[in-house]
Formats: structure tokens, sequence, C-alpha cells
């Protein structure tokens, strides 16, 4: 459910009394300090002393990456603990929520300069959260200067002044403020829940609204060409809104309204009291206007039947058409018409590359070029008619959602950017159709569930701070920067990464932790206004080895796939790929020089970057970014999208997938969940020197699972777990894994069904054969194998090795 | 045209629902009013004229105070002064019937914005100049527009305090100053007799002494 607690603090739970004893502990230290701040001299010593202690001898341990074969861990790669003391750890931030890419931060510059790693972070601040401590106060407590909201890392400096950990300014405790309501206490303001929890939800007074607060309005654009009837999906669509019409995220003002479009703009008119709605067709898509001035977004609640008439009828409606046009420049100017009084979300369909007036695009892609080894062309936008338009709904607060169904090149690159800068997301079914493509039908159906019913934020901004001496300068992800720092979101939704890059402008000399606060202020979908507040604090060290231990090497993935697709874009392909090698070279050739003491033959990393050079040689064969292997344009812009836009655990999933041998599963380590037994086969590596023609196994890429199975597979599997006698007997095209009655096929549905909750949008999956088409797609993950265009893994290797030693 | 209207509690200002006529005609200004309006609902107590019109500009504000909620509406100055009344009479019927007993309890914002819905539709029937119905039930129901204060809103939000003290420190003054000219004639007066008194006596002095040096 979406709030664990509600609205009045009698609902806190008392925090124990441990707890607070430790709590007590830093405050302490600093209320002995001289007012000037934590004096270097008398905390480094013990900070330093706990680092050596509690940065693991592991993370420096060197690891020669040409010998030791299994780098892989067994389980899914945790994220590194940064080297606090205890008691700030455990108040520290959530890892899936914010993370950095190097978790004990670089003193100055040149430092990070020397270490040669990239310095970001990535944030997942609207992640659906099982617990999330709410608070309603009549003031919210800021730093007067920089307006960071109070966090569990100020320090106290007496019970009535606290200290700013971002800027450092000295302010007041108010009054408010010093009673405890969760214990009932007078004069422990480091009690209170704002000071306890690292990610917490304030309800708004109404000084953070510019107008009342906006109803949920959802619009839905359709396409209706020959071409759209044909692939079906409007069937699917109709039903799926008619199923969850009662679970869009609203309250009794909800409104929707309903577009479709051809070679014409057609509106519905929705009002009450008609005895069924009325279509009325604007052909004039050179000056759009809007028919009738209100009945074309309705409330939802008064005008549910004509609705739901309207869903059951719209695919019979346009059964026969012959329009072979789509006009959708010409409707999303009037989708914005409609919307751009109050706000809200417009959901796009779309199956054909838009050919009819404004916003018409060409077909720009040659398939001959597909498996260029030189540079790919046309990966910017070819007209801005887009982007100007995602940029006026912006600031409208219309956030636009793209689902794109075509089989053809469709521009992606160019329609993309309505999103984009729109803070809406990219949905891509290729060459989907309800009767060749049963998978994708299928998952087309369970996302359009998770995004009619999912949670929502509206006419929402973000800012991000952190401590004075590090500023941000480059931001990823699907919003609009408005001024230097605030990010404009029109709508939020809990599936939006976000990256930003950091430098560091003043050394952070006489620093021992420094800290990040992403505050996210919102208009949830009942009409209230709230601020989501997350914290992270991290350690300043000044050695490279310190560094070095502290280093994630999956944020640092993320972060240079995200910079990457912003070079391919302004630069070229081979300019991104060039400087993702070099990335990988660069960091090891300074572990070489300035870390290692002993200097020993063969390529040697930190145990923390020994997966480094697999995950760049991942990037660079991923359908993004890869040259020489046939690869369709639009999947390519695709790829860029989801690896800018999702959260990093989605994103690793899809650079580097997880293998899994399921054919052998036994309850041995199994994980226990509500009476469930889960079987946790190894994470194997991607080669196919693992793979074996007498098992089967499940490769997981986060929106795709295949399931390969070996040519001379035990039978016992084929019949427990597929229900077929023989391998030659398993169908073309399964895409469900039968419920049986076995026990194996309990433990492998058991298995696929845990990782498939572990996410919140639908993979499919595939069981695929040897001679079926989709093995390709399956042996192209591959990713430490050579192929006709791509190193191995060892040869990768071999090259890095060759540039260090240079 | 009604352009904006809200709700809000009397004793702290707290807004409780409110709707804005948002569209390409009205333009998108109504920032500035969106302010006043929330300041007017902050300043209002209550010693505050149960109704009121407050000219700011070309528009008015027109607000009714009942039973600690405060309804008002922002109106173009060619809107009727007893259409703009009965609207907020009629809004007030139907939010005390559905909120009316939870006002005091609320802390959030705009905790009634679902009353959002029911001001459009009452705006709709109000502004739809073929109704002539309203007319008709103004005229039997709504009290003597006359006696329905006029006041300027910038006296109201800033200056309105300060001109009335000024009123009557210049009056204080006035009769402070009258008080002071009559006492200094009082005083003019008698240091004139005192002045004649000495030289008389100096006078009888000098007749007597020649009456008795010379006799």
């Amino acid at each position: 459910m979406e709030y664990l607690h509600r609205g009045t603090e009698e609902h806190f739970q008392q925090p124990s009394l441990l707890c607070s004893l430790m709590i007590r502990k830093p405050f302490l230290f600093l209320f002995n300090q001289p007012p000037g701040g934590p004096g270097p001299a008398q905390l480094s010593p013990s900070l330093a002393a706990m680092s050596l202690q509690s940065s693991t001898p592991e993370a420096l341990r060197v690891v020669n990456l040409l010998q030791e074969r299994n780098l892989l861990p067994p389980t899914p790669v945790p994220a590194p603990t940064p080297c606090l003391p205890q008691d700030l750890q455990k108040i520290n931030c959530n890892p899936e929520v914010f993370r950095c890419t190097l978790t004990s931060i670089p003193q100055t510059q040149s430092l990070l300069n020397k270490a040669k790693m990239p310095l970001g972070l990535l944030l997942h601040p609207f992640k659906d959260l099982s617990q999330l401590p709410v608070v309603t106060s009549s003031t919210i407590v800021r730093c007067r200067s920089c307006r960071t909201y109070i966090n569990p890392f100020v320090s106290f400096l007496d019970q009535r002044r606290w200290k700013c950990n971002l800027c450092y300014r000295v302010n007041d405790v108010p009054e408010e403020f010093m009673y405890n309501p969760v214990s009932r206490s007078y004069g422990e303001p480091h009690k209170r829940p704002e000071v306890q929890n690292a990610t917490i939800e304030f309800i708004a007074p109404s000084e953070y609204m510019l107008r009342p607060p906006q109803p949920a309005v959802y619009l839905f654009v359709l396409d209706v060409s020959h071409n759209a009837v044909e692939t079906g999906y409007l069937n699917v669509f109709c039903q799926s809104l008619l199923d969850n019409i009662n679970a869009l995220p609203g309250d009794s003002r909800t409104k929707v309204g309903f577009i479709t479009f051809d070679s014409t703009i057609h509106f519905y008119n929705l009002q009450e009291g008609l005895s069924q709605p009325q279509m009325l067709i604007v052909s004039d898509i050179e000056d759009i206007f809007l028919p009738t001035p209100d009945s074309l977004l309705v409330n939802l609640n008064e005008c549910k039947e004509l609705v739901q008439d309207l869903l059951k009828s719209l695919p019979t409606l346009f059964g026969k058409t012959m329009e072979t046009q789509s006009a959708l420049g010409s409707a999303l100017q009037a989708a914005f018409k409609l919307l751009s009084p109050t706000g809200g979300r417009m959901s796009v369909f779309q199956t054909q590359l838009p050919n009819l007036g404004v916003g018409a695009l060409q077909s720009r892609e040659d398939p001959n070029q597909r498996a260029s080894a030189k540079d790919i062309q046309h990966l910017s936008p070819a007209t801005d008619f887009y982007k100007k338009l995602a940029l006026d709904c912006s600031g409208q607060q219309v956030a636009v959602d793209l689902f794109l169904l075509s089989a053809q090149y469709c521009d992606l690159a160019s329609l993309g950017c309505i999103s984009r800068y729109s803070a809406g997301s990219v949905y891509y079914y290729p060459s989907y159709h309800h009767q060749h493509s049963p998978a994708q039908v299928e998952r087309f159906q369970k996302d359009l569930k998770r995004y009619l019913t999912r949670k929502i934020g509206f006419e929402a901004v973000m800012r991000i701070r952190c401590t004075k001496g590090l500023s941000i300068h480059t931001f990823h992800g699907n919003f609009f920067v408005r001024s230097t720092d605030l990010l404009s979101l029109p709508n939020v939704n809990p599936d939006a990464g976000f990256a930003v890059q950091m430098s560091i402008e003043d050394n952070l000399d006489d620093m021992q932790v420094v800290s990040f606060q992403a505050a996210l202020l919102y208009t949830s979908s009942k009409g209230e206004r709230r601020i989501r507040v997350h914290t992270l604090c991290l350690p300043v060290v000044s050695s490279l080895s310190d560094i070095f231990s502290g280093a994630d090497v999956q944020a640092m993935t993320g972060l240079l796939a995200c910079m990457a697709v912003d070079r391919s874009v302004t630069a070229s392909l081979s300019d991104a790929r060039d400087a993702m090698t070099n990335a990988a070279i660069d960091s090891l050739t300074s572990y070489r020089q300035s870390v290692l003491t002993i200097q020993q033959p063969g390529l040697l990393a930190p145990a923390c970057l020994r997966l480094f050079p697999l995950y760049i040689l991942a990037l660079l064969k991923q359908k993004a970014f890869r040259t020489g292997t046939s690869t369709r344009l639009d999947d390519r812009v695709f790829a860029m999208c989801q690896l800018k836009y999702q959260p990093l655990f989605y994103a690793m999933l899809m650079i580097h997938p997880a293998l899994y041998r399921v054919d052998d599963l036994t309850d041995e380590g199994a994980l226990n969940i509500n009476e469930r037994t889960i079987p946790q086969p190894r994470v194997l590596q991607l080669s196919v020197e693992k793979l074996s023609r007498e098992g089967a196994f499940l490769m997981d890429t986060g929106t795709v699972m295949y399931l390969w199975i070996g040519r001379n597979c035990h039978p016992n599997f084929l019949t427990q777990v597929l229900g077929v006698p023989n391998y030659a007997a398993v169908p073309e095209n399964l895409y469900l894994l039968p419920e049986l009655d076995t026990a194996e096929s309990q433990r492998t549905r058991a298995f696929v069904g845990w990782l498939r909750d572990q996410r919140p949008f639908y993979p499919s999956l595939h069981v695929i054969r040897d001679e079926s088409q989709l093995k390709a797609n399956f042996m192209q993950n591959m990713i430490e194998d050579r192929t006709a265009s791509a190193l191995s893994y060892y040869e990768f290797l071999l090259h890095l090795q060759q540039q260090i030693s240079k | 045209m009604i352009l904006l209207t809200m709700v809000a509690r009397v004793a702290d200002g707290l807004p409780l629902a409110a709707s804005i006529q948002e569209d390409e005609q009205s333009g998108r200004d109504l920032q500035q009013y969106q302010s006043q309006a929330k300041q007017l609902c902050r300043k209002l107590n209550a010693q505050s004229p149960d109704r009121c019109t407050l000219e700011a500009g070309d528009m008015n504000f027109h607000y009714l105070i009942a039973q600690g909620v405060c309804y008002l509406s922002l109106c173009e100055a060619s809107f009727p002064k007893k259409m703009a009344f009965a609207y907020l009479e009629d809004l007030h019927n139907e939010f005390y019937d559905q909120y009316g007993r939870r006002v005091p309890t609320v802390t959030r914002p705009y905790s009634f914005i679902e009353f959002d819905t029911y001001i459009q539709k009452m705006k709709k029937s109000y502004v739809d100049s073929r109704a002539r119905r309203n007319l008709g039930s103004i005229n039997t129901e709504l009290q003597d527009v006359q006696r329905i204060m006029v006041a300027n809103i910038e006296e109201v939000l800033q200056r309105g305090e300060a001109l009335s003290a000024l009123d009557t420190k210049a009056s204080n003054l006035t009769s402070l100053s009258k008080k002071y000219r009559s006492d200094a004639k009082y005083l003019n007066t008698r240091s004139t007799y005192a002045k004649v008194a000495a030289v008389a006596v100096f006078f009888i002095t000098l007749i007597i002494y020649v009456r008795f040096w010379w006799l």
C-alpha cells in the first residue's frame, strides 16, 4: 500500500532507547567542538581508524583479471556500503533510492582527476516504498540560507540551535520543533522523525502551492489508421482501460478524455445527460481548434457509463477504415490545447510514421546501414517540433507518454523528444500484432495495467542540493531543467530514474562527511501537496586507495551509459565507444600507477572494480552502442532512451543479463517468502561455455526472459515443467510456463514469479529451442564470447592490458 | 464572468477549496489576484463585515462570511453584484451541508478540494446568460444590496488602518491646538492685567509722593 504511516504522529513507532543513545554520540562529539565546526584534529584519527577497520580489505584485494575467470558472485551484486560510523550508516538513505558512483568522496578535484573515475549520483526518488514516514507539521524546518530540509545528518549545537550540513549555517530550532510527538517529550529535537529518517515525506502547507492542487486528468490519444486497426491494439487497450477504470489513481475530481486521429482528428463529447457518446470530427489539421469548450474532458465519476460505452464501441467504430495517413502532430496540438488549463497526463498510441500535417517525418533509416561498422547516422531528432511541443507541455504541467507499436521505422529519435522533455515515458513494442506476436500482446496488457494503476504525482519539481564545495553540472533523465538545478517534472512516476554528474569546486579539506539531498515537491493524485525528501551522507577521503575501495562499479557503469548516450547524439557513436573503453583503461591505469605497491604482470584490478571491464564490454555490445551487427535504428534509439530513463537496478539487468541454470533447481539455499520456497540458483557467466546441451537455462534481461532448452535436455525437465514428451515437441512460440502439479514445475514457476515480482513492469518469457528465431537474440547476450564484429572478454582484457602498459 | 473562487477558514486563513477559471480568453494573469485573495483570507477575522465588495483595479472581490468560513470570488466589474452574492450564498449552503462539521478539525490546506466540481457546476449555471431563472430567485431571496459595504481593496489590505489612525490623530491635534490657543489667550490677558496693574501702582505712588512733598 502507498503509505504505511499516515498523517497524525501517533502512528510512529517509539524509537528504541539503544538507537537514541547511539544517535547522541556524534552530537556529543560535535557539541564539544569549538563553534567553528568539527575540528579535524579531534575527529579524524577516530574516523580514520574506523575507516581502516570497516573498509573491508576485501574491496582492495588485488585481482588479476587475466587469471581469475569466475568473477561473478553467485547472487546479484549488492551495492557497496559507505564506510561511515555504524550509527550514521544505519540511518543513511537506502541505496536503491540514492546511490553514488564513489562511496568515498575525494577531497579535491585534482584527486578526483587522478582517480579517473566519474563522480555522480543515481536516484530513484519516487520509488514505491513499503515504509514511508509521513509528517504533518505546521512548520517545515529548513535552513535559512540554502533552504535544505532538516535531516538526520545535521548537528545540534545545543537544544536550540542546529547547524546545516550543506552550508554550515547555524539556525534556530523553532518552538514547535522542540516538542516530540512520538515520545511526547520536550526538549529533544534530535529525536523527532525528521531527524531520524533519511527518507521522509512532508505534507506541504499552502506556501508551497502556486495554484490549488490540480485534479488527476488523463487524456488518451489513439491512432486509428488502417495500420493501427490491423495490429489490433485498440481491443487490448479498451479492454484494459475498462478493467482498470476504477483503479485509476485519483479522487472524485478525476477527469478523462479521448482523441482519435488518422488524417483527421476526432473528439468525443461525453457530456453527462447524453444517451451515447458523440463524435466530432475536425478535418482542418493545419489550424486545429477545439469543437466545444467543455465536455471533451469529463469528470470520470459522473460520466462513467458514457466512457464505458465509448470504450466498448471504439474498436468496432474504425473496423473498416482505409485511412493510411497519420496526423500525429496536429493531434498532439489539439490534445495540448485540451489539457493546458489544468495540466495532466497525455498517453499517445502510435503505430506508424506520422506523414501528414505538422510534425510529419520522413523515413531516414537505410536498411543497408544497419550492420555498419562505422558510424550510425540519424540518432538525433530530424525536427524540433516535438521538442518545442514538449517544452510547451512542460510549462503547462502536461506530461506525454508515448506507446510505439509499429513494425516499420518510426523515427523514435524525433518522436521520443515529446516524452523526454515533458517527463513522460516511452514504451516500445516492435512488430506488435495481435495474432503474430502473442508474447508482445501479453506484455502490452501487463504494462498497460501497471501504467494505468501505478502511483502518480502531478505538477512536480525536484531539486538536488549538495554540500558546499560540490556542484552538479549535468542531468540525465526525462525532465526539463528550469533554472540551474530545478527539474520540472509535470508527472512523476515510480519507474523513472535520474542521474547527475558532479564536480568538486572547492576543496573539501575540513569536512569529514558530505551530504546530498533530493527534494521532490508534487501533488498526489488525491490533491495533496507533498514533499518527499531523501538525504544521503558519504565520507570524504584523501587517499587514492580509499577512493578505489569505495567505488561502486554498477553505479559507474550506469552513469557512463548515460554519458555515452549523450556523446553519441552530440558527437558520434564511435566517439562514445572509445570514451567508454578509455574509462576502463584510465581507471585501471590510475590504480596500477598510484595505488598498487607491488607491480605484478597481468591485468590487475581491485576487487571492487573487478567487474568493470566486463560491464564496459557489455555496454559496447549493448544494442544501443554496438556496431557491425544488424540493429534496427528504432531498437537502438529505444535502448538508448531506456539506459537514460531506467533506475539503476533494471538498467544493469539490461546491460548485463543474469543467466541461471533451471533444469536442476533444488531447495538448497532457497528463500522462504510467504510460505513459498523459492530456489536460488547461481548466477552464471554469459558465455556459451556455461551452456550445456543437457540443460535448460533462463536468461533474465529485464524486460524479456529467455528459457533456452538444450538439445539433449533431460526428458524429466521437459515432461515435468513444460508438459511435452520430448525435445521435438516443444512448441515454437511458447511464452507461458504451463501450470503443472509437479515439484519441478512449482519450483520453476516460483523462481520465475519471484524474479518478476521484483520489478514493477512485466517481463515476457520466451521458450526457445536451438532452431528458434529468437536464438539470435539469446546468443547476442553472451557477452563474453567472440562474435564476427566484437572481441571476446579475454581478448578485451588483453586489449586493455596492452593499452595500460603503453 | 467569475474568475476565481476560494473557500477558506476565517480563524487562520487556511484554504479549504478553490477553483480557478484558467483558459486562453481570461489570460494567465491571475497570479496577482490569487495572492491578493490569499492575503485577504488571512486578514479577515470575526470583526470584518459579513458581506463586502472590494474593488481591485477593473475586477471586484465579493466575499461572504458565514459560520466561520469565508467564501470569496473574483469577478469582472461588469458582473452584477446581486448575482455574485446569490452565487456565494448557494456555495455556502452546499458547502455547509457537506463539510460544515469538519471545518474546525482539518489541518491540511485544501482538505476539501473535491468541492471544486460543485463550484464549477455552480459557476456555469450563473455565468450562462440564458438562465433567466437566476435573476428571479435573486430578487426574492437576496437582502437589500445597498446595505453591502463597498470598499477599496488597497484600504483593506494595507492602508485602511493607517488612514483611520491618522484621522483620529488629526482630530486630536485640532482639539489640542484649540485648547492651546485659549490657554495662550488667557495667559496673554493675565499678563496684560499684571502689566497694567504695575503701571497703575507706579502712577498712584507718584501721585501720592507729589501730594505729600508739595503739601
